[in-house]
């Protein structure tokens, strides 16, 4: 997941992690060591990565200037149409799960050029036909202010692209290893697909290497039980 | 507040409210103004009048401005011209100060800038005692009500060298 993040990443951007996100700090680390060296890399609250002094309100005013090319996003459920919910599941009012809340999900999800979705679990019930509660909407009326919005979708089995057109997501690479009919009964909603569905490539002995040498120190600082259980030896 | 408009915020928040932007012609989400009674932060420092050092990563400064009243604590207090040399954190002037408390380790569990880190043993406690009220009683009679004192509380998790 690290490596299809990092592949993400384009040299000369800005991109951002926010909370609760190990996954794509580490994978924003490893474009910048790769491909992207230029990458402006802003993570929240991260000693060498955080160019901010007031605060996440500072963050949130750069994002709304549109200044973040690329960000990271979840959902306690994810949908077909790229709708996000952060907030119940269930019935509103007597929730069977009461999430985290949107924060500002539901501002940066517009704002930011392109957003990644990630989920460190493919289950039907994340990845279902609809979301009980709408935080963020996948797609706008042309009244609304909108110039970013859902790109991709990774995964521990698969990656999907947003298409903006339909406005649904489309199954665009299995994981080696990894069947569509293994994503099939793994997804709430029937995929679909623009044809034949390519395997995700791996990532290289180098990009190991980053990942179980510098990337997973730095993010240690942020992470600490991510850095010490999530990664092979170096 | 950009973004929003469309989302079930809507409806669960009739208090939110769609206008046209004037200038756009947009549709935008109006939020009201939160004005808490009352904010509790915690400063690197402070002098004796009440102006403070603020972590650089926190939104203290906003909700100071956002409150009706401020009980500041803080990890230390100087004198007025150490406080106006501290080469990192954010300013908040006494007037916006309604009280301070000399509170050194008062961040503890959570971590203070140059001082100490998070206390992870300590939150994953806290979290199984918060689970039900009569384990919740527990820790505020472990940690509150059997400490005699700050210090005391200090020596208990592990801090006690930073009690004066």
């Amino acid at each position: 997941m690290a490596a299809v993040i990092a592949r993400a990443v384009d040299d000369r951007e800005t991109v951002a992690v926010g909370t609760l996100s190990p996954i794509p700090a580490a994978g924003v680390l490893l474009a910048r060591s790769r491909h992207a060296p230029r990458a402006r890399v802003i993570i929240i609250n991260h000693e060498d990565c955080w160019p901010f002094h007031n605060g996440s309100k500072e963050f949130y005013d750069f994002a709304q200037r549109r200044k973040i090319d690329l960000f990271f996003l979840s959902g306690g459920q994810i949908d077909q149409f790229g709708n996000l919910n952060l907030i119940t599941i269930g019935e509103h009012d007597h929730p069977k799960v009461r999430l985290p809340g949107g924060a500002g999900s539901a501002m940066l999800y517009y704002l930011a050029g392109r957003v990644m979705l990630f989920r460190a679990d493919h289950t039907p019930r994340t990845f279902v036909e609809r979301v009980d509660c709408v935080t963020s909407p996948g797609t706008s009326p042309p009244r609304v202010l909108r110039p970013g919005g859902p790109w991709k979708v990774v995964t521990p089995l698969a990656v999907f692209a947003f298409n903006r057109e339909r406005g649904r997501l489309e199954l665009e690479s299995v994981h080696p290893g990894v069947s569509v009919a293994e994503v099939q009964s793994s997804t709430g909603f029937p995929l679909r697909s623009p044809g034949h569905v390519p395997t995700t490539s791996p990532p290289d002995e180098q990009d190991l290497a980053i990942l179980r040498g510098p990337v997973r120190e730095s993010v240690a600082t942020l992470y600490p039980i991510f850095a010490r259980t999530a990664f092979l030896a170096a | 507040m950009p973004g929003h408009v469309g989302s079930d915020y809507e409806t669960l928040r009739p208090d939110f409210k769609v206008i046209t932007d004037p200038y756009s012609g947009k549709d935008v989400l109006l939020v009201p103004a939160i004005t808490p009674d009352v904010s509790v932060i915690h400063a690197l420092q402070a002098d004796a009048a009440g102006n403070l050092i603020l972590d650089e990563k926190e939104d203290d400064f906003l909700l100071a401005q956002a409150s009706r009243a401020v009980v500041a604590s803080a990890e230390e207090i100087v004198d007025a011209d150490t406080l106006r040399r501290a080469p990192y954190g954010v300013r908040l002037s006494e007037i916006y100060v309604t009280a301070l408390v000399p509170a050194p380790g008062g961040a503890h569990p959570t971590a203070c800038r140059g001082r100490y880190g998070i206390d992870d043993a300590h939150i994953t406690e806290y979290l199984r005692l918060a689970g039900s009220d009569d384990t919740f009683r527990d820790y505020l009679r472990c940690y509150v009500f059997d400490l005699k004192d700050h210090g005391a509380y200090l020596a208990e998790v592990g801090l006690g060298a930073l009690a004066a």
